[in-house]
């Protein structure tokens, strides 16, 4: 496949020409996050001047300690964390179990579960945030932090379970069997020989359902308005209420979105293959 | 225990919270779409049957943003595909050197929708966005404010795809570039040796064997270009004038600013159903092409 875009007539010609397009390629998706980046730097003056430049003219924090400055957003990104920490733990502790016994223990019933949870991804996110909202509402839930982690994990438990689903799949079924035969229980064979096999599929599937919610928007616009307000619902009133304040807000989008590109970067690997599940394997 | 309660022990918690919290408000959301009912006044309801749905679809609203829907999602997965498949094509040619091109591509990979919209607004927004100034500077347009990308109305829903397409071609090259290297190399040597072209290669070799991966791509990328929501809201909260208002928005804004419960209920109701027909159709499709 070396060379199937390549002139054979004239390899390092064609190889030339491939290598720039792709340096090109990756250039051209690189610089409108560097753009990003770079404004965020530039001083609060300069973010909107006429005609922009591209590189700061002088590098200052100033836009940044003005977006920390800004009433509500250190806490907007501590509601953020705490709604994908408890959103998390509360998926796995409910997808993980399901998930195992939707694989191993095969009939119509785990069948139909994993279906309906692959339904369930269909589901357009307004048509679920409608009815919730008359939900939460009714539960006094509205605008807390456990009324946006349970809407989060309605949203994360059946991608959870389906990526969960696609690990078990790997481990071997004499696994449990020789456990049985050692004998543990059905559940001690689970926890003390599973789930210790599937400690990496875990990590994945925690680091998917985590950045689901710290990037969810729909939900907590819907579900939030005073306390429970999360990091990019603040960034997005960054609009509304200060006119078009550039500046702070392209700091702030900076500081909600630089550790996700951090995580990316160390585990790439994991979790390009956690995207193209059933994607390759087909 | 015995192995149905132990089953049925692992599965519960799950099948509760699904049940109480996805089954349960879809079957409330069926259940409002047939009242008219304020949004905060849930309990004054008076039943009409079928009549939100007849007027949701005879609004001339609601058909218009389901076009612009359908345009938005065509345009954006267009433009993903090919410069994905593009992407991921150059990145399998020069194999192994291809390893930090991927990498940076990759590092959008994860990051928020909003903060996607919110770049590319500031990239194409009135007088300050740069891109103007960058094709004036090459001689593309005449002056930077010759494409109003953001407030033309006749534009303005293919503008907001931009970021879109940004943000997810990187999704389409790396699964498709995993696809690529799945593929045994000797078949590719056999029709080379057999004398085939490299387009004929690509034609008979490489494009069939990339179906199924192309088929899920296109099905995941297509369902969640339907679904979108946060990335145009940010960039234009559906305006100029609705131009940019796509489903989900005009569910939304029917249900927090009108507050008719009843008909965004009735609307998103039939969202639900058209989506989850599309995507039944396409696995089955698939499922069919695969195993049949």
């Amino acid at each position: 496949m070396a060379d199937r875009l390549t002139s054979r007539a004239n390899p390092d010609v064609g190889k030339t020409v491939i290598n720039g397009l792709a340096l090109l390629l990756v250039l051209s998706y690189a610089v409108p996050y560097v753009y990003l980046v770079s404004t965020s730097l530039k001083p609060a003056a300069d973010v909107q001047q006429i005609p922009p430049s591209f590189f700061p003219d002088r590098v200052t924090l100033e836009n940044f300690e003005t977006a920390i400055g800004t009433a509500g957003l250190p806490q907007a990104f501590l509601n953020s964390a705490i709604v994908a920490v408890l959103t998390t733990v509360l998926s796995l502790l409910i997808a993980v179990p399901a998930a195992y016994v939707a694989t191993s223990y095969r009939r119509p019933l785990t069948v139909s579960f994993l279906l309906f949870a692959l339904v369930t991804r269909m589901v357009p996110p307004v048509s679920l945030g409608v009815p919730l909202f008359q939900l939460l509402k009714s539960l006094g839930l509205l605008d807390t932090t456990t009324g946006l982690v349970l809407a989060h994990t309605s949203n994360a438990v059946p991608l959870a379970l389906l990526l969960m689903a696609a690990f078990f799949e790997n481990v071997p079924k004499d696994l449990e069997e020789a456990a049985r035969i050692d004998g543990c229980s059905r559940f001690q064979a689970f926890l003390h020989i599973i789930l210790p096999v599937m400690r990496g599929g875990m990590a994945i599937t925690a680091l998917f359902s985590f950045i689901a919610s710290w990037n969810e928007f729909l939900f907590a616009l819907l579900l939030t308005s005073q306390n429970s307000k999360t990091a990019p619902i603040v960034i997005a009133e960054f609009n509304s209420v200060y006119g078009l304040a550039w500046g702070p807000m392209t700091a702030a989008a900076v500081l909600y979105s630089l550790p996700v590109i951090l995580v990316t970067l160390v585990l790439q690997k994991q979790i390009i293959g956690g995207l193209t599940f059933g994607a390759v394997k087909g | 225990m015995s192995e149905r309660r132990f089953v049925l022990a692992m599965l519960s918690p799950a099948v509760l919270f699904l049940g109480l919290l996805v089954a349960y408000p879809v079957a409330l959301l069926v259940y409002n779409s047939f009242f008219e009912v304020e949004l905060m006044a849930p309990a004054a309801r008076e039943w009409v049957g079928l009549g939100n749905y007849a007027d949701a679809l005879t609004s001339g609203r609601i058909h218009d943003s389901a076009i612009r829907t359908l345009k938005y999602a065509g345009f954006a997965l267009f433009f993903e595909f090919l410069f994905g498949f593009g992407a991921a094509l150059l990145f399998a040619s020069i194999a192994e050197r291809s390893r930090w091109h991927r990498t940076i591509f990759a590092l959008p990979l994860m990051i928020s929708p909003i903060v996607a919209g919110l770049l590319w607004r500031f990239l194409l927004v009135g007088d300050i966005g740069i891109l103007n100034y960058g094709l004036t500077a090459i001689g593309v347009i005449p002056d930077p404010g010759a494409i109003r990308w953001l407030s033309d109305t006749d534009i303005v829903i293919y503008s907001v795809a931009a970021a879109d397409i940004w943000l997810t071609t990187s999704f389409v090259a790396l699964v498709s570039y995993a696809g690529l290297t799945n593929i045994p190399k000797d078949l590719i040597e056999a029709a080379r040796i057999d004398g085939a072209g490299a387009l004929s290669r690509f034609w008979h070799v490489t494009l069939p064997l990339m179906r199924p991966v192309i088929a899920v791509v296109l099905i995941v990328r297509g369902i969640d270009a339907l679904k979108t929501f946060d990335l145009i809201w940010i960039q234009t909260q559906g305006g100029p004038r609705q131009a940019s208002e796509v489903l989900s928005m005009n569910i939304y804004q029917r249900m927090v600013r009108y507050g008719d419960l009843g008909e965004a209920s009735a609307l998103a109701t039939l969202f639900l159903l058209f989506m989850v027909a599309l995507a039944g159709l396409a696995y089955w499709k698939i499922w069919r092409v695969d195993h049949g």
